[in-house]
């Protein structure tokens, strides 16, 4: 991916960004997969661009819940 | 910057959202604003509840295995990746559920920005009806340090906050936990430039937050601690070959994790000496 193409995603790093150091920092927790979500997204989206980045992103998201296992699950 | 462009659709939505529910508890329930908002913060955790409690039982489980990973995270002090590597793998091979997720919390995260919003609204445009809130609050939209009962509703966020963390963080390791606790402290001087009304759901959340893990703990009572293996227990039979790795393949990762059998299985394989079965019957199971 070049520059040019992987700009949009650096949207979606702006925004995870913004989380870390607002909402993030007030209510800190930690997460049960490694690399956690917040760094899971960052990597998403530089890997793999805004679109397919923020869906992968959004299902970590829907998959750290209480009810599943975590674990180790880089991006691919 | 572009960032807070692309969110400022999604932020508007949300605004509306918490207004007409906020409108709704006002009109049909005659509620003050405050009140609404003490009103609307207990919908959505009653909401979060499931996630909440099963967040807690999973902590409460994850306890017992404190003694282990306490080691791991002191044997790898200094290589957090690593140290974080470990323990997952420790969570793995013990079948433990970690506690900790990002959904209950970020499940928050609308509500927060709408109210937000919804405040600096209110304070632009004022709706008919009271803003004070239990006689020590004279407005819901100005800021925390603007008046002498924003420094109590100040004191109690960080109270609150800090009990909240002490419930919601016990299976963090002690560094981050003490971090977690102080935390609060140091955010109490961005907060006294929010609205009261904010601190409000803010209190709301961590009073319940406080109340739930209070109330799991009574009727969830603590498991019993695993049983301490010593040189004289049979090694654990190895496990036949590591179990499905939930994401990994992306296959069933989300959802209901089979329940995981209690950690020790009774050692059976090898002739065992019989001398243990004796020691564990009293202690065994309660």
């Amino acid at each position: 991916m070049n520059a040019v193409s992987r700009a949009p995603a650096y949207l979606g790093i702006g925004l995870v960004w913004a989380y870390r150091v607002t909402f993030g920092a007030l209510f800190p927790t930690t997460c049960k997969y490694h690399p956690s979500c917040s760094e899971y997204a960052v990597q998403a989206l530089k890997t793999h661009g805004l679109v397919r980045g923020s869906f992968m992103a959004g299902w970590r998201l829907l998959r750290c819940n209480p009810w599943s296992r975590g674990g180790y699950d880089p991006v691919r | 910057m572009n960032a807070i462009l692309f969110a400022l659709p999604i932020i508007g939505q949300l605004e509306t959202v918490a207004r007409h529910v906020l409108d709704w508890l006002h009109v049909t329930f005659h509620l003050p604003w405050a009140w609404a908002i003490v009103v609307l913060t207990i919908i959505v955790r009653m909401l979060l509840v499931p996630l909440t409690v099963k967040q807690i039982h999973s902590m409460q489980n994850l306890q017992r295995f404190a003694p282990q990973m306490k080691e791991i995270q002191k044997k790898y002090k200094t290589d957090k990746q690593k140290q974080n590597e470990e323990l997952m793998k420790f969570y793995r091979e013990n079948n433990i559920n970690p506690a900790a997720s990002c959904l209950p919390m970020l499940a928050q995260l609308p509500v927060f920005i709408a109210l937000y919003y919804s405040l600096k609204t209110f304070a632009k445009h004022p709706p008919p009806g009271s803003m004070s809130w239990l006689h020590f609050v004279p407005n819901i939209t100005w800021h925390t340090t603007s008046f002498w009962g924003g420094y109590v509703l100040l004191v109690v966020y960080v109270g609150s906050q800090m009990a909240s963390t002490f419930f919601m963080s016990a299976t963090a390791d002690k560094t981050q936990r003490y971090l977690f606790m102080i935390m609060p402290l140091v955010f109490v001087f961005v907060i006294a430039h929010f609205p009261a009304g904010l601190v409000l759901y803010w209190v709301t959340t961590n009073l319940w937050t406080v109340g739930q893990g209070l109330i799991t703990r009574r009727l969830m009572p603590r498991p019993a601690a695993p049983e301490k293996r010593t040189s004289r227990s049979a090694p654990k039979a190895e496990p036949p070959d590591s179990e499905p790795s939930d994401e990994s393949e992306g296959g069933s990762g989300n959802g209901a994790a089979p329940k995981p059998p209690a950690p020790k299985p009774q050692p059976s394989a090898k002739a065992g000496p019989p001398r243990k079965v004796r020691r564990k019957k009293g202690a065994g199971r309660r």
